[in-house]
Protein backbone atom coordinates (compact mmCIF):
# COMPACT_ATOMS: atom_id res chain seq x y z
CA UNK A 1 0.00 0.00 0.00
CA UNK A 2 2.96 2.43 1.08
CA UNK A 3 4.15 1.70 -2.58
CA UNK A 4 0.92 2.87 -4.43
CA UNK A 5 0.29 5.60 -1.82
CA UNK A 6 3.84 6.78 -1.17
CA UNK A 7 4.19 8.13 -5.10
CA UNK A 8 5.04 11.97 -4.49
CA UNK A 9 1.92 12.67 -6.76
CA UNK A 10 -0.42 10.78 -4.92
CA UNK A 11 0.36 12.10 -1.55
CA UNK A 12 0.42 15.91 -3.33
CA UNK A 13 -3.05 14.65 -4.62
CA UNK A 14 -4.51 14.12 -1.27
CA UNK A 15 -2.91 16.61 0.62
CA UNK A 16 -2.51 19.91 -1.84
CA UNK A 17 -6.38 20.57 -1.80
CA UNK A 18 -6.71 20.81 2.16
CA UNK A 19 -3.12 22.56 1.91
CA UNK A 20 -4.04 25.36 -0.44
CA UNK A 21 -7.08 26.56 0.80
CA UNK A 22 -6.08 26.27 4.55
CA UNK A 23 -3.00 28.66 3.42
CA UNK A 24 -4.39 30.99 1.13
CA UNK A 25 -7.25 31.65 3.74
CA UNK A 26 -5.92 31.30 7.41
CA UNK A 27 -2.10 31.58 7.35
CA UNK A 28 -1.57 33.96 4.40
CA UNK A 29 -4.67 36.40 5.89
CA UNK A 30 -2.96 36.17 9.78
CA UNK A 31 0.11 37.27 7.70
CA UNK A 32 -1.27 39.89 6.34
CA UNK A 33 -3.40 41.45 9.15
CA UNK A 34 0.36 41.43 10.71
CA UNK A 35 1.79 43.70 7.71
CA UNK A 36 -1.75 46.18 7.90
CA UNK A 37 -0.57 46.57 11.36
CA UNK A 38 2.64 48.39 10.50
CA UNK A 39 -0.11 50.98 8.44
CA UNK A 40 -2.42 53.45 9.65
CA UNK A 41 -5.04 52.96 6.80
CA UNK A 42 -8.37 54.08 6.22
CA UNK A 43 -9.40 51.04 4.16
CA UNK A 44 -9.08 52.91 1.24
CA UNK A 45 -6.98 55.47 -0.24
CA UNK A 46 -3.13 55.57 0.70
CA UNK A 47 -1.41 53.31 3.44
CA UNK A 48 1.09 55.09 5.49
CA UNK A 49 3.75 53.31 6.93
CA UNK A 50 4.31 54.15 10.97
CA UNK A 51 6.42 51.02 11.92
CA UNK A 52 5.69 50.03 15.23
CA UNK A 53 3.25 53.28 16.51
CA UNK A 54 -0.14 51.10 16.37
CA UNK A 55 1.09 49.16 18.90
CA UNK A 56 2.44 51.64 20.84
CA UNK A 57 -0.34 53.65 21.34
CA UNK A 58 -1.94 50.41 21.70
CA UNK A 59 0.00 49.34 24.76
CA UNK A 60 0.87 52.56 26.18
CA UNK A 61 -1.92 55.20 25.28
CA UNK A 62 -4.91 53.31 24.43
CA UNK A 63 -7.04 52.72 27.95
CA UNK A 64 -9.73 51.45 26.19
CA UNK A 65 -7.89 48.54 25.15
CA UNK A 66 -6.18 48.24 28.24
CA UNK A 67 -9.95 47.94 29.62
CA UNK A 68 -11.43 44.86 27.28
CA UNK A 69 -8.37 43.13 28.14
CA UNK A 70 -8.78 43.36 31.06
CA UNK A 71 -12.55 42.54 30.82
CA UNK A 72 -11.71 39.87 28.20
CA UNK A 73 -9.77 38.25 31.19
CA UNK A 74 -13.01 38.04 33.34
CA UNK A 75 -14.76 37.03 31.07
CA UNK A 76 -12.46 33.96 30.30
CA UNK A 77 -12.31 33.36 34.06
CA UNK A 78 -15.83 33.28 34.76
CA UNK A 79 -16.71 31.25 31.37
CA UNK A 80 -13.75 28.22 32.79
CA UNK A 81 -15.22 28.19 36.36
CA UNK A 82 -19.10 27.97 34.89
CA UNK A 83 -18.22 25.17 31.87
CA UNK A 84 -15.22 23.56 33.23
CA UNK A 85 -16.65 22.86 37.13
CA UNK A 86 -20.52 23.47 36.15
CA UNK A 87 -19.88 20.61 33.44
CA UNK A 88 -18.08 18.61 35.56
CA UNK A 89 -21.24 18.61 38.49
CA UNK A 90 -23.36 17.74 35.43
CA UNK A 91 -21.21 14.66 34.68
CA UNK A 92 -21.10 13.80 38.05
CA UNK A 93 -24.37 13.86 38.62
CA UNK A 94 -26.03 12.61 35.11
CA UNK A 95 -22.97 9.25 35.83
CA UNK A 96 -24.79 9.03 38.75
CA UNK A 97 -28.43 8.32 37.21
CA UNK A 98 -28.82 4.75 36.15
CA UNK A 99 -31.83 5.27 33.75
CA UNK A 100 -32.94 7.94 31.32
CA UNK A 101 -28.71 8.87 30.65
CA UNK A 102 -29.78 8.80 27.48
CA UNK A 103 -32.49 11.61 27.28
CA UNK A 104 -30.75 13.72 29.93
CA UNK A 105 -27.58 14.09 27.57
CA UNK A 106 -29.37 14.97 24.75
CA UNK A 107 -31.71 17.54 26.33
CA UNK A 108 -28.70 19.47 28.43
CA UNK A 109 -26.74 19.79 25.34
CA UNK A 110 -29.80 21.79 23.41
CA UNK A 111 -27.96 24.59 23.92
CA UNK A 112 -25.08 24.44 22.30
CA UNK A 113 -26.90 23.38 18.71
CA UNK A 114 -28.64 26.75 18.78
CA UNK A 115 -26.78 29.83 17.45
CA UNK A 116 -25.83 32.45 19.54
CA UNK A 117 -28.05 34.80 17.50
CA UNK A 118 -31.14 33.09 18.98
CA UNK A 119 -29.30 32.72 22.66
CA UNK A 120 -28.71 36.16 22.82
CA UNK A 121 -32.40 37.37 21.25
CA UNK A 122 -33.93 35.02 23.88
CA UNK A 123 -32.30 36.15 27.02
CA UNK A 124 -32.81 39.78 25.89
CA UNK A 125 -36.00 38.42 26.34
CA UNK A 126 -36.05 36.59 29.50
CA UNK A 127 -33.58 39.65 31.07
CA UNK A 128 -35.82 42.19 30.04
CA UNK A 129 -37.10 45.18 31.87
CA UNK A 130 -39.72 46.95 30.18
CA UNK A 131 -41.94 45.34 29.17
CA UNK A 132 -41.09 42.44 32.68
CA UNK A 133 -39.70 39.96 31.47
CA UNK A 134 -39.25 36.39 33.21
CA UNK A 135 -36.44 36.95 35.69
CA UNK A 136 -37.24 39.97 37.05
CA UNK A 137 -40.61 38.42 37.00
CA UNK A 138 -39.91 36.05 39.61
CA UNK A 139 -37.11 37.65 41.30
CA UNK A 140 -39.64 40.02 42.18
CA UNK A 141 -41.56 37.53 44.07
CA UNK A 142 -38.70 37.91 46.71
CA UNK A 143 -38.09 41.24 46.60
CA UNK A 144 -40.49 43.73 44.72
CA UNK A 145 -37.51 45.78 43.86
CA UNK A 146 -36.25 43.18 41.48
CA UNK A 147 -38.84 44.43 39.03
CA UNK A 148 -36.68 47.16 37.79
CA UNK A 149 -33.61 45.27 38.44
CA UNK A 150 -31.49 46.31 35.05
CA UNK A 151 -29.01 43.40 33.42
CA UNK A 152 -27.66 43.98 30.23
CA UNK A 153 -27.59 47.64 30.64
CA UNK A 154 -26.08 47.75 33.34
CA UNK A 155 -22.45 48.68 33.76
CA UNK A 156 -21.76 46.57 36.86
CA UNK A 157 -23.38 43.60 35.55
CA UNK A 158 -23.25 43.40 31.43
CA UNK A 159 -20.10 41.77 31.43
CA UNK A 160 -20.63 39.05 34.04
CA UNK A 161 -24.21 38.81 32.53
CA UNK A 162 -22.55 38.16 29.10
CA UNK A 163 -20.10 35.78 30.08
CA UNK A 164 -22.68 33.87 31.69
CA UNK A 165 -24.93 33.61 28.55
CA UNK A 166 -22.04 32.19 27.14
CA UNK A 167 -21.24 29.83 30.14
CA UNK A 168 -24.86 28.79 29.60
CA UNK A 169 -24.55 27.89 25.85
CA UNK A 170 -21.58 25.64 25.81
CA UNK A 171 -22.17 23.99 29.20
CA UNK A 172 -23.78 21.31 28.10
CA UNK A 173 -20.52 20.51 25.82
CA UNK A 174 -18.57 20.28 28.29
CA UNK A 175 -20.49 18.10 30.13
CA UNK A 176 -20.77 15.40 27.44
CA UNK A 177 -17.19 15.41 27.31
CA UNK A 178 -16.78 14.44 31.08
CA UNK A 179 -19.29 12.36 30.94
CA UNK A 180 -17.55 10.57 28.32
CA UNK A 181 -14.16 10.72 30.33
CA UNK A 182 -15.83 9.45 33.69
CA UNK A 183 -17.68 6.76 32.34
CA UNK A 184 -14.20 5.91 30.71
CA UNK A 185 -12.66 5.52 34.09
CA UNK A 186 -12.10 1.29 34.51
CA UNK A 187 -14.78 -0.55 36.34
CA UNK A 188 -12.07 -2.23 38.30
CA UNK A 189 -10.90 1.58 39.93
CA UNK A 190 -13.84 2.60 41.83
CA UNK A 191 -14.62 -0.85 42.53
CA UNK A 192 -11.16 -1.55 44.35
CA UNK A 193 -11.85 1.97 45.99
CA UNK A 194 -15.29 1.07 47.01
CA UNK A 195 -14.17 -2.33 48.93
CA UNK A 196 -11.79 -0.25 50.79
CA UNK A 197 -14.85 1.46 52.10
CA UNK A 198 -15.14 4.80 49.99
CA UNK A 199 -18.40 6.63 49.93
CA UNK A 200 -19.64 7.96 46.93
CA UNK A 201 -17.90 11.21 46.91
CA UNK A 202 -14.49 9.58 48.33
CA UNK A 203 -14.49 7.77 44.99
CA UNK A 204 -15.26 10.51 42.86
CA UNK A 205 -12.72 12.81 44.61
CA UNK A 206 -9.61 10.57 45.07
CA UNK A 207 -10.42 7.69 42.31
CA UNK A 208 -12.34 8.93 39.32
CA UNK A 209 -11.71 12.68 39.00
CA UNK A 210 -7.72 12.38 39.10
CA UNK A 211 -7.89 9.74 36.53
CA UNK A 212 -9.61 12.24 34.12
CA UNK A 213 -7.30 14.80 35.54
CA UNK A 214 -6.07 15.31 31.40
CA UNK A 215 -9.40 15.40 29.97
CA UNK A 216 -9.52 18.51 32.60
CA UNK A 217 -7.12 20.36 32.09
CA UNK A 218 -7.60 19.97 28.06
CA UNK A 219 -10.62 21.46 28.62
CA UNK A 220 -10.27 23.97 30.66
CA UNK A 221 -7.51 25.35 27.82
CA UNK A 222 -10.21 24.56 25.57
CA UNK A 223 -12.44 26.98 27.18
CA UNK A 224 -9.18 29.42 27.31
CA UNK A 225 -9.31 29.61 23.62
CA UNK A 226 -13.20 29.75 22.86
CA UNK A 227 -13.44 32.44 25.25
CA UNK A 228 -10.59 34.92 24.60
CA UNK A 229 -12.09 34.53 21.02
CA UNK A 230 -15.32 35.25 22.10
CA UNK A 231 -17.19 37.54 19.70
CA UNK A 232 -20.91 37.51 19.48
CA UNK A 233 -22.45 37.49 22.76
CA UNK A 234 -20.84 40.56 23.83
CA UNK A 235 -21.49 42.23 19.98
CA UNK A 236 -25.50 41.04 19.99
CA UNK A 237 -26.13 40.93 23.27
CA UNK A 238 -24.78 44.03 25.00
CA UNK A 239 -22.68 45.83 22.29
CA UNK A 240 -19.88 46.11 24.06
CA UNK A 241 -22.15 48.59 26.64
CA UNK A 242 -23.18 50.73 27.84
CA UNK A 243 -20.13 52.33 27.36
CA UNK A 244 -17.13 49.85 26.94
CA UNK A 245 -18.39 48.30 29.88
CA UNK A 246 -18.65 44.49 28.37
CA UNK A 247 -16.30 45.39 25.49
CA UNK A 248 -14.12 42.32 24.72
CA UNK A 249 -11.00 42.34 22.65
CA UNK A 250 -12.46 40.60 19.92
CA UNK A 251 -15.56 42.99 19.71
CA UNK A 252 -12.54 46.39 19.83
CA UNK A 253 -10.61 44.71 17.32
CA UNK A 254 -14.17 44.62 14.96
CA UNK A 255 -15.09 47.87 15.40
CA UNK A 256 -12.13 49.74 15.61
CA UNK A 257 -11.32 47.97 12.03
CA UNK A 258 -15.43 47.94 10.53
CA UNK A 259 -16.91 51.02 12.40
CA UNK A 260 -14.24 53.16 12.85
CA UNK A 261 -12.28 52.32 9.48
CA UNK A 262 -9.05 51.88 11.39
CA UNK A 263 -7.82 48.88 9.23
CA UNK A 264 -4.24 49.38 10.61
CA UNK A 265 -5.15 49.89 14.29
CA UNK A 266 -7.38 47.44 14.23
CA UNK A 267 -5.10 44.67 12.94
CA UNK A 268 -2.99 45.29 15.36
CA UNK A 269 -5.51 44.56 17.78
CA UNK A 270 -5.81 41.68 15.99
CA UNK A 271 -2.37 40.63 15.90
CA UNK A 272 -2.61 40.86 19.73
CA UNK A 273 -5.50 38.30 19.89
CA UNK A 274 -3.21 35.85 17.76
CA UNK A 275 -0.19 36.52 20.32
CA UNK A 276 -2.42 35.64 22.95
CA UNK A 277 -4.45 32.71 21.44
CA UNK A 278 -1.14 30.91 20.79
CA UNK A 279 0.53 31.57 24.28
CA UNK A 280 -2.64 29.58 25.64
CA UNK A 281 -2.73 27.45 22.67
CA UNK A 282 1.17 26.35 23.16
CA UNK A 283 0.25 25.91 26.82
CA UNK A 284 -2.57 23.55 25.73
CA UNK A 285 0.27 21.43 23.59
CA UNK A 286 2.72 21.06 26.11
CA UNK A 287 0.04 20.13 29.26
CA UNK A 288 -1.87 17.85 27.01
CA UNK A 289 1.53 16.36 25.47
CA UNK A 290 0.21 17.24 22.08
CA UNK A 291 -2.11 15.54 19.92
CA UNK A 292 0.25 13.38 17.91
CA UNK A 293 3.19 12.35 20.07
CA UNK A 294 2.01 8.54 20.41
CA UNK B 1 -32.97 1.72 56.56
CA UNK B 2 -30.63 1.27 54.01
CA UNK B 3 -32.68 0.72 51.13
CA UNK B 4 -34.66 4.04 52.56
CA UNK B 5 -31.44 5.74 52.63
CA UNK B 6 -30.95 5.01 48.65
CA UNK B 7 -34.12 6.01 47.76
CA UNK B 8 -34.10 9.58 49.44
CA UNK B 9 -30.62 9.85 47.44
CA UNK B 10 -31.95 8.73 44.32
CA UNK B 11 -35.03 11.56 44.48
CA UNK B 12 -32.29 14.32 45.14
CA UNK B 13 -30.48 13.07 42.37
CA UNK B 14 -33.50 13.20 40.02
CA UNK B 15 -35.14 16.59 41.49
CA UNK B 16 -31.35 18.24 40.84
CA UNK B 17 -31.81 16.64 37.33
CA UNK B 18 -34.84 17.50 36.75
CA UNK B 19 -34.17 21.04 37.87
CA UNK B 20 -31.16 21.17 34.92
CA UNK B 21 -33.32 20.09 32.13
CA UNK B 22 -35.82 23.17 32.60
CA UNK B 23 -32.88 25.58 33.24
CA UNK B 24 -31.12 23.71 29.97
CA UNK B 25 -35.19 23.92 28.40
CA UNK B 26 -37.26 25.89 29.83
CA UNK B 27 -35.92 29.31 27.69
CA UNK B 28 -36.40 27.19 24.09
CA UNK B 29 -40.02 26.36 25.28
CA UNK B 30 -41.06 29.71 26.84
CA UNK B 31 -39.99 31.06 22.74
CA UNK B 32 -42.28 28.71 21.63
CA UNK B 33 -44.80 29.09 23.44
CA UNK B 34 -44.88 32.76 23.32
CA UNK B 35 -44.63 32.95 20.15
CA UNK B 36 -48.09 32.21 19.62
CA UNK B 37 -48.53 35.54 22.32
CA UNK B 38 -50.80 38.20 20.43
CA UNK B 39 -49.64 42.13 21.49
CA UNK B 40 -52.35 42.06 24.24
CA UNK B 41 -51.10 39.03 25.73
CA UNK B 42 -47.50 40.24 25.69
CA UNK B 43 -48.58 43.46 27.44
CA UNK B 44 -51.23 42.13 29.90
CA UNK B 45 -50.03 38.74 31.17
CA UNK B 46 -47.48 37.66 32.91
CA UNK B 47 -43.93 36.41 31.01
CA UNK B 48 -44.60 33.24 32.19
CA UNK B 49 -48.15 32.89 31.67
CA UNK B 50 -49.38 30.74 28.37
CA UNK B 51 -50.46 32.78 25.60
CA UNK B 52 -54.18 33.45 25.81
CA UNK B 53 -55.21 31.88 22.64
CA UNK B 54 -53.13 30.13 19.34
CA UNK B 55 -52.68 33.36 17.63
CA UNK B 56 -50.57 33.32 14.30
CA UNK B 57 -50.18 36.57 13.53
CA UNK B 58 -46.69 36.68 14.28
CA UNK B 59 -45.84 33.36 11.86
CA UNK B 60 -47.98 35.39 8.83
CA UNK B 61 -45.61 38.52 10.07
CA UNK B 62 -42.18 36.17 9.63
CA UNK B 63 -43.05 34.63 6.48
CA UNK B 64 -45.29 37.39 5.01
CA UNK B 65 -43.43 40.97 5.57
CA UNK B 66 -39.55 38.96 6.07
CA UNK B 67 -37.71 37.36 3.56
CA UNK B 68 -37.80 34.17 6.04
CA UNK B 69 -37.80 31.95 2.74
CA UNK B 70 -34.57 33.89 1.08
CA UNK B 71 -32.64 33.56 4.06
CA UNK B 72 -33.56 29.77 4.14
CA UNK B 73 -32.30 29.44 0.72
CA UNK B 74 -29.22 31.21 1.29
CA UNK B 75 -28.48 29.28 4.48
CA UNK B 76 -28.84 25.90 2.58
CA UNK B 77 -26.96 26.57 -0.43
CA UNK B 78 -23.94 28.04 1.97
CA UNK B 79 -24.30 24.67 4.01
CA UNK B 80 -24.05 22.49 0.95
CA UNK B 81 -21.38 24.54 -0.44
CA UNK B 82 -19.35 24.47 3.06
CA UNK B 83 -19.92 21.07 3.78
CA UNK B 84 -19.25 19.24 0.35
CA UNK B 85 -16.26 20.48 -0.37
CA UNK B 86 -15.18 20.53 3.28
CA UNK B 87 -15.87 17.05 4.11
CA UNK B 88 -13.93 15.71 1.16
CA UNK B 89 -10.74 17.67 0.98
CA UNK B 90 -10.14 17.16 4.63
CA UNK B 91 -10.92 13.21 4.59
CA UNK B 92 -8.29 13.18 1.80
CA UNK B 93 -6.05 15.19 4.29
CA UNK B 94 -6.37 13.44 7.13
CA UNK B 95 -6.27 10.02 5.44
CA UNK B 96 -3.32 10.76 3.75
CA UNK B 97 -1.43 12.22 6.74
CA UNK B 98 -2.70 9.34 9.23
CA UNK B 99 -1.95 6.36 6.65
CA UNK B 100 0.77 7.25 4.47
CA UNK B 101 4.15 7.41 5.24
CA UNK B 102 6.23 10.14 3.74
CA UNK B 103 8.76 13.04 5.34
CA UNK B 104 7.31 15.78 6.40
CA UNK B 105 3.95 14.36 7.78
CA UNK B 106 4.13 15.12 11.29
CA UNK B 107 5.51 19.05 10.49
CA UNK B 108 2.32 18.98 7.90
CA UNK B 109 -0.50 17.58 10.39
CA UNK B 110 1.02 20.30 13.11
CA UNK B 111 0.84 23.11 10.53
CA UNK B 112 -2.84 21.96 9.84
CA UNK B 113 -3.59 21.84 13.75
CA UNK B 114 -1.86 25.44 14.41
CA UNK B 115 -5.25 26.55 13.20
CA UNK B 116 -7.25 25.48 15.64
CA UNK B 117 -5.34 28.83 17.94
CA UNK B 118 -6.14 31.21 15.11
CA UNK B 119 -9.10 32.77 15.53
CA UNK B 120 -11.84 33.78 12.66
CA UNK B 121 -12.12 37.26 13.59
CA UNK B 122 -8.33 38.04 13.08
CA UNK B 123 -8.20 37.34 9.03
CA UNK B 124 -11.41 39.17 8.91
CA UNK B 125 -9.86 42.72 7.66
CA UNK B 126 -7.34 41.07 4.97
CA UNK B 127 -10.31 39.32 3.94
CA UNK B 128 -12.55 41.97 3.38
CA UNK B 129 -9.68 43.91 1.42
CA UNK B 130 -9.14 40.94 -0.89
CA UNK B 131 -13.27 40.02 -1.50
CA UNK B 132 -13.71 44.13 -1.87
CA UNK B 133 -10.90 44.14 -4.98
CA UNK B 134 -12.23 40.93 -6.62
CA UNK B 135 -15.31 42.17 -6.19
CA UNK B 136 -16.39 39.07 -4.02
CA UNK B 137 -18.42 41.14 -1.42
CA UNK B 138 -22.12 39.88 -0.68
CA UNK B 139 -21.64 36.71 -3.11
CA UNK B 140 -21.84 33.33 -1.89
CA UNK B 141 -18.06 32.04 -2.90
CA UNK B 142 -16.85 35.12 0.02
CA UNK B 143 -19.37 33.44 2.70
CA UNK B 144 -18.08 30.01 1.76
CA UNK B 145 -14.53 29.74 1.37
CA UNK B 146 -13.44 31.36 4.95
CA UNK B 147 -15.30 29.10 6.56
CA UNK B 148 -14.13 25.98 4.63
CA UNK B 149 -11.10 27.38 5.40
CA UNK B 150 -11.63 27.70 9.59
CA UNK B 151 -13.25 24.54 9.83
CA UNK B 152 -10.52 22.59 7.86
CA UNK B 153 -8.05 22.28 10.76
CA UNK B 154 -10.88 20.51 13.51
CA UNK B 155 -12.14 18.46 10.66
CA UNK B 156 -8.83 16.81 9.60
CA UNK B 157 -7.61 16.43 13.48
CA UNK B 158 -10.62 14.25 13.42
CA UNK B 159 -10.22 12.58 10.25
CA UNK B 160 -7.04 12.39 10.89
CA UNK B 161 -7.62 10.66 14.34
CA UNK B 162 -10.49 8.00 13.02
CA UNK B 163 -8.41 7.31 10.28
CA UNK B 164 -5.86 5.29 12.26
CA UNK B 165 -8.38 2.18 12.25
CA UNK B 166 -9.00 2.05 8.74
CA UNK B 167 -7.97 -1.70 7.97
CA UNK B 168 -4.98 -1.35 5.67
CA UNK B 169 -5.07 -5.14 3.92
CA UNK B 170 -8.59 -3.62 2.22
CA UNK B 171 -6.84 -1.10 0.52
CA UNK B 172 -3.96 -3.59 -0.10
CA UNK B 173 -5.61 -6.13 -1.86
CA UNK B 174 -7.70 -3.45 -3.69
CA UNK B 175 -4.28 -2.15 -5.10
CA UNK B 176 -3.25 -5.35 -6.43
CA UNK B 177 -6.89 -5.77 -7.83
CA UNK B 178 -5.31 -2.91 -10.05
CA UNK B 179 -7.29 -0.17 -8.54
CA UNK B 180 -6.06 3.26 -8.59
CA UNK B 181 -5.18 4.88 -5.19
CA UNK B 182 -7.92 7.51 -6.16
CA UNK B 183 -10.30 5.15 -7.22
CA UNK B 184 -9.56 2.84 -3.95
CA UNK B 185 -10.03 6.75 -2.05
CA UNK B 186 -13.48 6.62 -3.26
CA UNK B 187 -14.44 3.24 -3.50
CA UNK B 188 -13.30 1.99 -0.43
CA UNK B 189 -12.46 5.11 1.98
CA UNK B 190 -15.32 6.97 1.44
CA UNK B 191 -17.79 4.23 1.55
CA UNK B 192 -16.12 2.44 5.03
CA UNK B 193 -15.22 6.09 6.47
CA UNK B 194 -19.29 6.66 6.55
CA UNK B 195 -19.49 6.57 10.15
CA UNK B 196 -16.55 9.41 11.27
CA UNK B 197 -18.04 10.89 7.67
CA UNK B 198 -21.53 11.63 9.62
CA UNK B 199 -20.35 12.41 12.97
CA UNK B 200 -17.90 15.05 11.21
CA UNK B 201 -20.45 16.25 8.79
CA UNK B 202 -23.43 16.81 11.87
CA UNK B 203 -21.12 18.85 13.99
CA UNK B 204 -19.79 21.31 11.04
CA UNK B 205 -23.36 21.48 10.13
CA UNK B 206 -24.55 22.78 13.19
CA UNK B 207 -21.36 25.18 13.49
CA UNK B 208 -22.09 26.46 9.53
CA UNK B 209 -25.79 26.95 10.37
CA UNK B 210 -25.17 28.88 13.46
CA UNK B 211 -22.18 30.99 11.81
CA UNK B 212 -22.61 34.66 12.00
CA UNK B 213 -19.41 36.48 12.30
CA UNK B 214 -18.33 35.50 8.85
CA UNK B 215 -22.18 35.79 7.23
CA UNK B 216 -22.56 39.55 8.55
CA UNK B 217 -19.32 40.90 7.28
CA UNK B 218 -19.32 40.02 3.93
CA UNK B 219 -23.18 40.64 2.95
CA UNK B 220 -24.55 43.49 2.24
CA UNK B 221 -27.93 42.68 0.65
CA UNK B 222 -31.52 41.34 1.95
CA UNK B 223 -31.19 38.66 -0.52
CA UNK B 224 -27.97 37.46 0.25
CA UNK B 225 -28.73 36.99 4.26
CA UNK B 226 -28.83 33.82 6.22
CA UNK B 227 -31.14 32.72 8.40
CA UNK B 228 -28.53 33.54 11.62
CA UNK B 229 -28.26 37.43 9.84
CA UNK B 230 -32.11 37.17 9.54
CA UNK B 231 -33.07 36.90 13.33
CA UNK B 232 -31.73 40.37 14.06
CA UNK B 233 -34.02 42.25 11.38
CA UNK B 234 -36.79 41.99 14.24
CA UNK B 235 -34.40 44.71 16.75
CA UNK B 236 -34.38 47.79 17.14
CA UNK B 237 -36.43 48.20 13.87
CA UNK B 238 -38.59 51.79 14.91
CA UNK B 239 -36.96 51.83 17.95
CA UNK B 240 -39.26 49.23 18.83
CA UNK B 241 -38.56 45.00 18.89
CA UNK B 242 -41.71 42.97 17.81
CA UNK B 243 -41.43 40.35 20.26
CA UNK B 244 -43.78 38.16 18.99
CA UNK B 245 -42.11 38.35 15.22
CA UNK B 246 -38.71 37.72 17.04
CA UNK B 247 -39.91 34.62 18.92
CA UNK B 248 -41.92 33.45 15.92
CA UNK B 249 -38.47 33.72 13.93
CA UNK B 250 -36.69 31.96 15.95
CA UNK B 251 -38.93 29.23 16.47
CA UNK B 252 -38.95 29.18 13.19
CA UNK B 253 -35.46 28.97 12.61
CA UNK B 254 -34.60 26.59 15.22
CA UNK B 255 -36.96 23.77 14.52
CA UNK B 256 -34.82 22.77 11.46
CA UNK B 257 -31.84 22.36 13.81
CA UNK B 258 -34.03 20.44 16.58
CA UNK B 259 -35.23 18.20 14.68
CA UNK B 260 -32.05 16.92 12.67
CA UNK B 261 -30.26 17.09 16.23
CA UNK B 262 -32.87 14.79 17.70
CA UNK B 263 -31.90 12.38 14.06
CA UNK B 264 -28.21 12.80 14.66
CA UNK B 265 -27.47 13.24 18.47
CA UNK B 266 -26.19 9.79 19.32
CA UNK B 267 -23.37 10.91 16.53
CA UNK B 268 -22.67 14.18 17.52
CA UNK B 269 -22.09 13.74 21.24
CA UNK B 270 -20.09 10.94 20.41
CA UNK B 271 -18.16 13.13 18.17
CA UNK B 272 -17.63 15.54 20.18
CA UNK B 273 -16.51 13.37 23.02
CA UNK B 274 -14.28 11.79 20.28
CA UNK B 275 -12.16 15.06 19.61
CA UNK B 276 -11.87 16.08 23.10
CA UNK B 277 -10.60 13.31 25.04
CA UNK B 278 -8.54 11.86 22.71
CA UNK B 279 -7.12 15.42 22.57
Amino acid sequence: MQKAFGKKSVIFMFVFPAFLIYTLFVVVCVIWAGYYSFFDWSGVGAKTFVGFKNYIDLLTADTVFRSTVWHTLIYTLINVAIQVFGGLLFAILLSRIKKGRVALQTLYYIPVVISSVAICQIFSKLLSVTPTGIVNQLLSMINPAFATMEWISNPNLSLYVTAFVEAYKYLGLYMVIFYAALIGVPGELSEAARIDGANVVQEYWNVRIPYIKPVIVANCLLVLNGSLRSFEFSYLLTHGGPGNASELMTTYMYKQAFSSMKYGYGSSVAIMIVIICMVVGFLFRKFTGGGEDE
Amino acid sequence: MIKRKISVGGTVKWIIALLLVVMQVYPFLYVFTSSFKSLDDFQKLPAYAMPSALYLGNYITVFTKSHMLTYFKNSIIVLVGVLVPLIIIALMAGFALSKIKFRGRKFLLNYFLLGLMLPMQVALIPLFTIFNKLGLINTYAAIILPQIAFSMSYSIQLFHSFSKFFPEEMLEAAIIDGCSPIGCFFKMVVPMSLNSIITVATMQAVFCWNEYINAYTFTRSTDMKTVTLGLNDYVGSMGLTDWGATLAAITVTVIPVFVFYFICSKKMLAGMSAGAVKG
